[in-house]
């Protein structure tokens, strides 16, 4: 039974989405991923939820802004393991034009494994695309 | 009522609209902002791409041995905003339409595009300088002739004498 979960498990990662303080560019960009048939991601088997407790892939955008940074890290954590995670947009990666600033505690990979990295400002849905395939890849071998 | 079957008859003669991106091409629409190309032989040094890069990506500073300039733009912080482009004055950087972006995190620090500028010595005095590019001779003169073209491999000290002698 639990080789048969972790067969199918394979074929439908779900998405779950954070967004530690962006300026909604990227999510915005993540919407339309998902959610138009242009670049429609459930081709890969993926599908967003909206609790953390059902995620396998998750995408955080924004620079985590030291207002935010609490209830990030406990969602984070709310999310079983084994989990992949997914930077959206150069501001989780490295702060972007907000870098240096006192209102943002970033780059995210300080308090949280991060896997992919997906810059642009926001990036293209085909790179996001791009970013959820690489992390499909790292989820295979989680399983 | 018609109007609906026409419009559902003509859709699925058209077949899907989904970009069939990952598992085929793609489009790329005309003058997509993406990934950042740098020529280094255009390049003057003037350091202006790196004062006006909003997301502090560029930096352009000295190698060690002092044998010439590195210039280092890090893509994980470039907003893609175009603003180096607009204001290189010999467009050695020139932003392509490349998108693939996406990358391993092992790769984060690596995910930089470089460039070097050897120095070269000054015909006369034989001080290191940066070399001069052509393109720039292009934007100060209409026509470039001879003599323009020998002040090119002149340091900037040697270039004011000659110029009032």
């Amino acid at each position: 039974m639990k080789k048969l979960l972790q067969k199918i498990a394979k074929k439908s990662p779900w998405l779950y989405r954070i967004n530690a303080g962006s300026c909604n560019g990227c999510d915005v960009e993540l919407a339309t991923t998902a959610c138009i048939p242009r670049y429609d991601i459930e081709r890969l088997g993926c599908k967003y939820c909206g609790s953390p407790k059902h995620a396998d892939i998750v995408l955080i955008t924004g620079p985590l802004t030291a207002r935010v940074k609490e209830k990030v890290l406990r969602l984070y954590d709310e999310i079983p393991d084994p989990k992949v995670t997914v930077a959206i947009g150069v501001c989780p990666i490295s702060g972007g034009v907000f870098r240096d600033s006192y209102a943002i505690t970033g780059p995210i990979d300080n308090f949280i494994p991060v896997d992919v990295n997906v810059p642009g400002c926001p990036p293209r849905p085909q790179a996001i695309i791009d970013g959820i395939v690489e992390a499909i890849k790292i989820w295979e071998t989680r399983l | 009522m018609s109007s609906f079957l026409k419009i559902a008859i003509r859709n699925l003669l058209k077949g899907p609209s989904t970009d069939p991106y990952p598992f085929g091409e793609t489009f790329v629409p005309k003058g997509l902002r993406g990934k950042i190309k740098y020529n280094a032989k255009a390049c003057v040094a003037c350091r202006m791409c790196e004062h006006v890069c909003a997301g502090g990506a560029i930096q352009i500073r000295e190698v060690a041995d002092k044998s010439g300039l590195e210039f280092i733009l890090w893509h994980n912080t470039c907003a893609f905003c175009g603003l180096c482009e607009h204001y290189c004055p010999t467009k050695a950087i020139r932003l392509t339409e490349d998108y693939h972006t996406a990358h391993r995190q092992e790769d984060k620090y690596r995910y930089v595009e470089k460039g070097f500028i050897k120095y070269v010595n000054c015909a006369r005095c034989a001080t290191p300088m940066v070399p001069i590019a052509f393109e720039l001779l292009n934007v100060a003169h209409d026509q470039v002739n001879e003599d323009i073209e020998k002040l090119r491999h002149l340091c900037p000290k040697c270039r004011q004498e000659r110029a009032l002698r």
